[in-house]
């Protein structure tokens, strides 16, 4: 099975990539070695931290699990598709990270950031709970867990009061 | 390969090396969910997600939903099927030991003599002796189906077979060959007044594997309790049925007496190893919560 190769054309950020790839390569190998999209961060690298989180087709799931092969046809969001591609403007969720200190080492924050926007895609106005419940995948190593749970909620404040469209 | 969440893992750490996968998403009407008189079909790749969040097992199979809602973290579910989740290899620190990290041990598990458990790091292992690996059963799922007598469907390309999930695992393992999928699970009709409860104790509530858990089902009639059911998971090397746990409830009314005498018998075999005593304790508290509800 290893090193054969074969070509896919993935959908990353409303972008569509032809790649070249082995059977055996995830989707975070794919993102950060193949694309560069190096926002998506890998860490216990077995399903343990949620640091390479990534939304497929609008569900958080782990990239480092994930077989890039298996993507094709999807739709695949990952960090750097959360700002707005033509006036970079950052999204509600990462701004109310950097106004309210969501990160400290920054590692889990893609993750959680992404984990955060599926939850706000389904449920604009989550309680404390629900949020904690929604994050319960995605480690902080620093422990920031109480300022990154403040930020989802200002974030969710803002895009219910914002004509934010994403 | 269905979800991958097991395989790759144990691909990445040289545990298994297919020449191989063959992507089981690829069969066509595998994922999905339904209830006729009989009871629930489930098909093997519906996801963790679903089945939690599906209103016919929250409102008739509940304890389907707790234990597909205590599964790992939000991320895995969406991704995991419960095939994947009934079909995964023990956690066992020697067993997972990875080439990739230091020296992999050829264990009893990977057909070698020995079981490292036995005289190295247990605090996570069998405290019932129930063969000569030491490693636990991690699903979840397992005993709550176990406690309400659900089969799983086994097809190979001739044909196919139901098989109760209690007999479905094997020490080392489970009975599947190698050319054998499972296709569905199915969970026989519920009484309505039966009370089912799945109790998971663990390390941390947000991602962790069971150290133990406790599925119970109860059935009673004018308060005296008719059948019961009770598994544990995190245990053994299978799901473990607590049979002395189930005879001193049957004929009973639910009384403060009878559930500890209950809660005392199902640990009543336990022989933990050096590190593990602590769950016998645990284990013991986590029935009795079950059984009262």
């Amino acid at each position: 099975m290893a090193n054969e190769i074969y070509t896919i054309t993935l959908a990353v950020n409303s972008d569509d990539y032809q790649l070249e790839v082995e059977a055996q390569w995830t989707l975070a190998d794919v993102l950060r070695e193949k694309l560069g999209l190096t926002g998506t961060k890998t860490m216990c690298n077995e399903g343990g931290c949620g640091a390479c989180t990534v939304l497929i087709d609008q569900k958080p799931v782990l990239s480092c699990l994930t077989l890039a092969l298996e993507c094709e046809g999807k739709n695949i969001l990952t960090i750097e598709g959360m700002a707005d591609p033509a006036t970079g403007e950052l999204h509600p969720i990462q701004t109310a990270f950097v106004e309210h200190s969501g990160m400290q080492c920054g590692v889990c924050t893609p993750g959680m950031i992404l984990t955060a926007k599926a939850l706000l895609n389904d449920n604009p106005n989550p309680t404390e709970a629900e949020v904690r419940e929604a994050l319960a995948g995605n480690i902080c190593r620093c422990g920031n867990y109480k300022r990154i749970v403040e930020c989802v909620l200002a974030a969710a404040e803002m895009m219910r009061g914002g004509n934010w469209n994403a | 390969m269905a979800g991958g969440v097991d395989l790759i893992s144990l691909m990445k750490d040289g545990v298994v090396e297919p020449k191989a996968l063959v992507n089981l998403k690829t069969i066509q009407d595998l994922t999905y969910i339904r209830e006729d008189a009989e009871g629930l079909k489930i098909g093997a790749l519906t996801s963790i997600d679903e089945i939690e969040n599906a209103r016919v097992i929250k409102d008739k199979y509940t304890m389907i939903a707790e234990a597909a809602h205590s599964v790992a973290s939000p991320q895995v579910r969406n991704m995991a099927t419960i095939g994947g989740n009934l079909c995964q290899e023990v956690r066992c620190w020697y067993y997972r030991r990875s080439p990739v990290t230091g020296t992999s041990f050829y264990c009893l598990r990977k057909g070698g003599k020995h079981c490292y458990a036995i005289a190295g790091r247990n605090e996570y292992h069998a405290i019932f002796r129930t063969g000569k690996c030491f490693a636990v059963c991690p699903s979840d799922l397992a005993p709550a189906l176990i406690a309400l007598e659900a089969k799983v469907k086994v097809a190979r390309l001739d044909g196919e077979r139901v098989v109760p999930l209690e007999r479905f695992y094997t020490p080392l393992g489970n009975i599947l060959e190698p050319d054998e999928i499972i296709t569905e699970i199915l969970v026989p009709a519920q009484p309505p007044d039966s009370k089912q409860k799945y109790l998971k104790f663990r390390l941390r509530k947000s991602i962790d594997f069971a150290i133990s858990s406790v599925a119970a089902s109860i059935i009673a009639e004018s308060g005296r309790i008719t059948k019961a059911r009770i598994v544990l998971g995190g245990v053994a090397p299978t799901p473990y049925r607590a049979i002395r746990a189930e005879e001193v409830l049957k004929g009973q009314m639910i009384t403060a007496s009878v559930v500890e005498a209950s809660a005392k018998a199902a640990v009543k075999e336990a022989k933990p190893l050096s590190l593990n005593a602590y769950k016998v304790p645990i284990t013991e508290a986590l029935v009795k919560r079950a059984i009262v509800g």
